[in-house]
């Protein structure tokens, strides 16, 4: 078989795409952005569709294209839109997006990690400097952005550039397709020799389907060994064995194994991190702490203004503001104060 | 060299009624070659040192005559050293060739690849004298420390910077001329004549701020030059085909050759072998002033008389023949190499002679009588007399020479006068007999009169040229016609400014001279001033045309204070001192003496007897060719009569029309007959417009290359540079906009240079 | 060469979603978060422009990680949401400097090595 799209068609549709794009871009006068929008949307949908028509006989799994889309489109507006609060708040969106692609992938973990810290930390920084360095007008009032927000700078060049840095990586990317494995047990199973306890726990609170009673006893224990594979039983790595009071021994087959007992993405990745990477973790921390070190220092340096400069800037501020305006009101809090300020 | 005696004998044997008939001593057991004392080196080397010493005290600063005395002393010595190795050579009553290797000069050997020879290229230091070089060495020595003598007290108005230049040039020169005439290859023979060339062209303009002699100077060269170029040509193909540039060499190589040309068999000799001449000719062309390269040597008296006098006299211009003679050997292998250079010759004798005829510069006729004698020389190398030319140069060295020593004392005195229709019967003006009787012998030597040197010089080259069947014998009539003219320009001049009616006109110089060097100069006379001035103004009262009275103002004047006036009527002459007159005296006797050369042996004597045992001898076939008849008679027996009647025609033509009944300075009755040769007698006062004709054809089209060439460089090459200057500038100011400071556009430019280098990634990779 | 682009290796039957998909998902963010950044003039914007990069870098990691079994993707992208999160502080303590000297938050403002 060949190509499932002809290539052409592809990059015509991504030629389309990046059209829309450089419309939705803000510009100084009234800008088609709606209508880019409404193009680059179109031009991805159309991308689906052709994805979509041309493998229908295994239809792919919706929900990637769900999260696909939402991303995608959020990602636009957060560059697209004039206010940089919104363009905040749509990045959250496409933390949301990206946080729900991970989770097809799963890697749950890393999912809510990415919501707690980037949408639950890190973007509400931005919001609260985004709130404090600039000068937020009221709904309809869109003179009073800077002018840097509404007007994109070099549209087209950034446009073609992007263009053709997508259409590189494409190619990169196409180059004998993998497909990825089924979904299954995605960690070894050995790691539950690791954890005896949950285990234990797990067996505990399942019943053995044949005789209806919960694997473990109360006051039973087991016995896990790693065995190596061996010709008789090749993929049973782990023995474990029960052993119940009152009762013999019992080594439980792994096609025994009760549905829970398998090791889930957060252990397995919390044994890979300690296991594997430990030295990082450590540096991860120092590197956090000095950041936290850094911003305090950084923000604590005020820019001493003499006096006829600071008179000039309140001038100027005043005149800036929608006239007859406190002037005080208009300046932005960020500013530094001087010892005596000037309010 | 074995092979030399091997060809006297044949020579011996088979002439009957060449040159000599004396016992050829070619049994006794000579050696080959007589090797020379070391102290012989000294011969070139004392005037290189004196030039270098010249050149020291001109940036001591020196202002006295000490150059001059240096120069003068190193050559004296020169030729002491030169007449004790003459000596040594000839002693033994069979000339022998002397050699003597000063030092390694070029010396290359290098394997060629196996199985084959080595080569070689050698060039030493080294003498070869053999009796043509050794004749020359006498001659040349002995006048320049002549000259030199007389130059010093001819330059010393000059003292200082100018006069140490003069004689560091003058040394130079005669350095060089050593290594030509000396030289045992051909490398060094050309680095003597590129050294006279250089010597020529730095005297010529001595007087460099004349722009006269500049171009003088600049066209010695140039027109050298061009000759210079053949000569190198014919070297680099002597080395080429023969594989060596040494003589020795040279003469045992062409031995089969010359074999194949006594037998007539040209067709034996390669091609190549036979265009060696013609290239060598070239060079002796441009040095010795024939045509069509003989246009610097008129302009060249544009220097001070001692130059022209040693340099375009008698030993430069002799360098042409010289270099004939050397490799004589070589011209006798080509079929049309000597007919060439016999009609050359005679045909610039005769094209000078005419010129001579209608010029009024002494110095200039002096000059054109010098090309025309050459073309004898020349004439006499192709029709086979060797000997008589020889001879022919070394007679007219020292006539000539006498010759412009003269003319230069009356420059001297008459500030600069040279023009002969304002001077006239200075033989008669006080201290001016010797510069007279000088004057007299040297001209009666060029008109060829019976008795004197020039005249049995010339009588050998007439002779022969009579003596060939064929074409030879219009060259005889026409050399004959031309000794008739040479005998009416000569006495011309002599008969214009130094006999008939007193007269004189001061020259240009009178105001070109400070006053204190004038004084000098009459100083180192040892003459008390005023008693000269006395003396002047006595002689003048009978003869001068101005009046009585006014020349009793002139007397008082003169007495009174040493200034100048009017200075027409207040100059006088100023007659040579005894470094002059000591000078020409002694040319004159010497060219008297020369006559006696002609006795000392049969058929020509000793010079031609010199020649034959030199490179410059003959082959002949063993078929002896018949001897053409001049008149029904033997031209040997008769030449005497026959060249002394035209000889005396010539000068009986001069006297009637230059002195007879001639009361002015200025006309003549030959300005009556000028008239009667119509337009000729225009061409030829205008030297035939040779000059004209080479402006035209070859300085003008140089000059309008020449404004192309630059016309180019200021555009291309300046150009260029200007725009190598430019592109930087350029590049920058297109690149700086890409400085912005701006974060957006750096930002582009590493996502864009990303992609791009992606593209060029995956590109390269496709497969 | 047309063999080289999109598309050249999709195998006979296509089991769900593959490799591909996300990869280009996540080229396509970066690209947006590039054009972004290249685009806005706000200060703000292009450090949240660069954070959609980074967006991007992990959903590839993560992606590969799942192509791979390995648990690698995942870890990488802990780590770099680290420092992300430190760059982050850092780059907003920056631009508040930034803002206080040039009372703005326009980015065409420090030109000062133009030239």
């Amino acid at each position: 078989m060949g190509s499932i799209i002809h290539p052409a068609i592809f990059f015509a549709v991504l030629v389309l795409g990046s059209l829309g794009v450089c419309l939705a871009l803000p510009r100084r006068k009234a800008s088609p952005q709606l209508f880019g929008a409404l193009i680059a949307g179109l031009a991805g949908g159309l991308l689906l569709i052709a994805m979509g028509i041309a493998g229908r006989d295994h239809l792919p799994n919706i929900y990637f294209y769900i999260f696909s889309l939402i991303g995608l489109g959020s990602a636009l507006r957060v560059i697209t839109h004039p206010r940089p609060v919104y363009a905040a708040l749509y990045f959250i969106m496409t933390v949301l997006a990206s946080a729900g692609l991970f989770l097809i992938l799963s890697a749950e973990f890393m999912a809510f990690a990415l919501i707690i810290v980037y949408a639950g930390a890190i973007l509400i920084t931005y919001l609260f400097v985004i709130m404090l360095a600039s000068q937020a007008p009221e709904e309809g009032e869109i003179e009073a952005l800077a002018t840097y927000d509404t007007q994109a700078r070099e549209p087209i060049a950034a446009t073609v550039v992007g263009f053709l840095l997508l259409a590189v990586l494409t190619t990169m990317m196409f180059r004998g397709v993998p497909q990825l494995p089924l979904p299954g047990p995605v960690a070894p199973n050995e790691l539950l020799a690791q954890m005896p306890r949950k285990v234990e726990s797990v067996l505990r609170n399942n019943r053995n389907p044949d005789t209806g009673q919960p694997y473990l006893k109360a006051d039973g224990t087991i016995q896990i060994t790693e065995v190596a594979p061996s010709p008789a039983h090749p993929a049973e790595p782990l023995f474990i064995t029960i052993n119940n009071p009152g009762e013999e021994p019992v080594v439980l087959a792994q096609d025994k194994w009760p549905e829970e007992l398998t090791v889930k993405n957060v252990e397995a990745l919390g044994f890979d991190l300690l296991r594997n990477h430990p030295g990082s973790i450590e540096i991860a921390g120092v590197i956090l702490l000095m950041a936290m070190l850094g911003a305090v220092v950084l923000s604590r340096k005020q820019v001493q203004l003499d006096e006829d400069a600071k008179a000039n800037q309140a001038r100027k501020l005043a005149q800036d503001t929608l006239g007859g305006v406190n002037p005080g009101l208009g300046r932005s809090p960020l500013e530094s104060t001087h010892a005596g300020g000037t309010r | 060299m074995p092979s030399t005696t091997a060809i006297l004998d044949a020579i011996t044997q088979l002439l009957p009624t060449m040159q000599h008939d004396a016992p050829n001593p070619a049994g006794t057991s000579t050696p080959a070659f007589f090797p020379l004392k070391s102290l012989y080196a000294l011969i070139p080397l004392l005037p290189l040192l004196s030039c270098i010493l010249c050149g020291v005290f001109a940036a001591l600063r020196i202002k006295s005559k000490l150059p001059a005395w240096t120069t003068v002393l190193s050559l004296a010595v020169s030729f002491v050293l030169t007449a004790l190795m003459a000596r040594d050579l000839w002693s033994g009553g069979h000339a022998q060739t002397g050699v003597l290797h000063v030092f390694d000069w070029i010396n290359f050997s290098w394997a060629t690849g196996a199985g084959e020879q080595t080569k070689h290229f050698i060039a030493n230091f080294a003498f070869y004298m053999d009796p043509v070089s050794t004749l020359w060495m006498l001659f040349v020595t002995g006048l320049a420390t002549l000259i030199a003598l007389y130059a010093s007290e001819y330059m010393s108005g000059d003292l200082g910077a100018g006069y140490c230049r003069f004689f560091a040039a003058f040394s130079l020169f005669v350095f060089s001329m050593a290594c030509l005439v000396m030289a045992d290859n051909l490398v060094l023979l050309y680095l003597g004549w590129e050294g006279v060339g250089l010597c020529s062209y730095l005297l010529i303009g001595y007087f460099y701020k004349k722009p006269s002699a500049v171009a003088a100077a600049k066209k010695a060269f140039i027109v050298n030059r061009i000759g210079d170029l053949f000569l190198a040509l014919g070297i680099w193909l002597t080395y080429v085909h023969l594989g060596t540039v040494q003589y020795s060499e040279i003469f045992d190589r062409i031995q089969p050759y010359l074999a194949a040309a006594a037998n007539g068999r040209f067709d034996q000799i390669p091609l190549v072998v036979q265009i060696i001449p013609l290239l060598l000719m070239g060079g002796a062309f441009g040095k010795s002033a024939q045509f069509p390269l003989y246009v610097w040597l008129p302009d060249a008296m544009e220097g001070p008389t001692p130059v022209s006098a040693l340099i375009h006299a008698a030993t430069m211009v002799t360098a042409g023949v010289f270099l004939i003679a050397r490799t004589y050997g070589l011209f006798q292998l080509s079929e049309i190499a000597l007919p060439i250079v016999a009609w050359t010759g005679g045909f610039t004798a005769l094209l000078a002679a005419t010129i001579g005829m209608a010029q009024f510069d002494i110095k200039r006729i002096m000059a054109y009588s010098t090309v025309s004698q050459l073309g004898y020389m020349f004439a006499g190398l192709g029709v086979l007399t060797s000997g008589g030319a020889v001879f022919h140069v070394v007679t007219h060295a020292f006539f000539k020479a006498l010759l412009f020593l003269c003319c230069g004392a009356v420059m001297h005195g008459f500030a600069g006068q040279l023009d002969l229709r304002k001077l006239s019967g200075v033989m008669k003006m006080k201290g001016w007999l010797v510069v007279g009787v000088g004057m007299l012998i040297g001209c009666l030597n060029l008109s060829g009169f019976p008795g004197f040197a020039g005249f049995f010089s010339k009588d050998m080259i007439l002779a022969e040229a009579f003596s060939h069947h064929g074409h030879y014998q219009w060259l005889g009539w026409l050399l004959l016609f031309t000794a008739g003219l040479t005998a009416y320009y000569t006495f011309r001049v002599f008969f214009r400014v130094f006999v008939g009616p007193k007269y004189f006109e001061p020259g240009d110089e009178l105001h070109g001279h400070a006053d204190a060097a004038h004084d000098a100069a009459h100083d180192t006379h040892g003459h008390d001033p005023h008693s000269h001035h006395a003396k002047a103004s006595v002689e003048h009262s009978g003869t001068h045309p101005q009046s009585e009275a006014a020349e009793k103002e002139l007397a008082d004047k003169a007495h009174g204070e040493h200034g100048h006036g009017d200075h027409h009527a207040d100059f006088h002459p100023h007659a040579p001192g005894w470094a002059i007159n000591t000078v020409l005296a002694t040319l004159a006797v010497l060219s008297i003496a020369a006559a006696g050369l002609y006795f000392m042996g049969a058929h020509g004597g000793f010079v031609p007897h010199l020649v034959e045992q030199s490179s410059a001898n003959l082959i002949h076939s063993e078929h002896a060719p018949e001897h053409a008849t001049l008149f029904g008679q033997n031209p040997h027996a008769i030449m005497y009569y026959v060249s002394g009647v035209v000889g005396l025609i010539g000068i009986a033509i001069a006297y009637v029309l230059h002195l007879q009944g001639r009361t002015t300075a200025a006309t003549s009755k030959a300005d009556a007959l000028l008239p009667a040769f119509g337009p000729v007698a225009k061409a030829v006062q205008n030297k035939w417009y040779v000059d004209e004709f080479y402006d035209f054809l070859i300085r003008k089209p140089l000059l309008v290359l020449s404004h192309i060439f630059h016309t180019i460089d200021q555009i291309l090459v300046d150009g260029l540079v200007n725009l190598a200057g430019y592109l930087p500038k350029g590049t920058g100011k297109v690149l700086r906009p890409s400085q912005s400071g701006e974060l957006h556009g750096y930002a582009i430019g590493m996502a864009g240079g990303l992609a791009v280098l992606l593209i060029i990634i995956l590109w390269v990779a496709r497969t | 060469m047309i063999n080289l682009l999109a598309q050249s290796g999709f195998p006979d039957a296509m089991h769900g979603v593959t490799l591909a998909h996300y990869l280009v998902v996540s080229a396509l963010l970066f690209v947006i978060g590039l054009i972004g950044f290249i685009t806005r003039r706000n200060l703000i914007i292009m450090f949240l422009c660069t954070e959609l990069m980074f967006q991007a870098a992990g959903l590839a990691l993560i992606a590969f990680g799942r192509y791979h079994l390995n648990f690698t993707g995942q870890t990488f992208v802990i780590f770099i949401l680290t420092v992300a999160a430190a760059e982050a502080a850092m780059a907003l303590a920056l631009v508040v400097l930034l803002f206080r000297r040039k009372e703005s938050l326009n980015a065409e403002e420090w030109n000062e090595l133009k030239g």
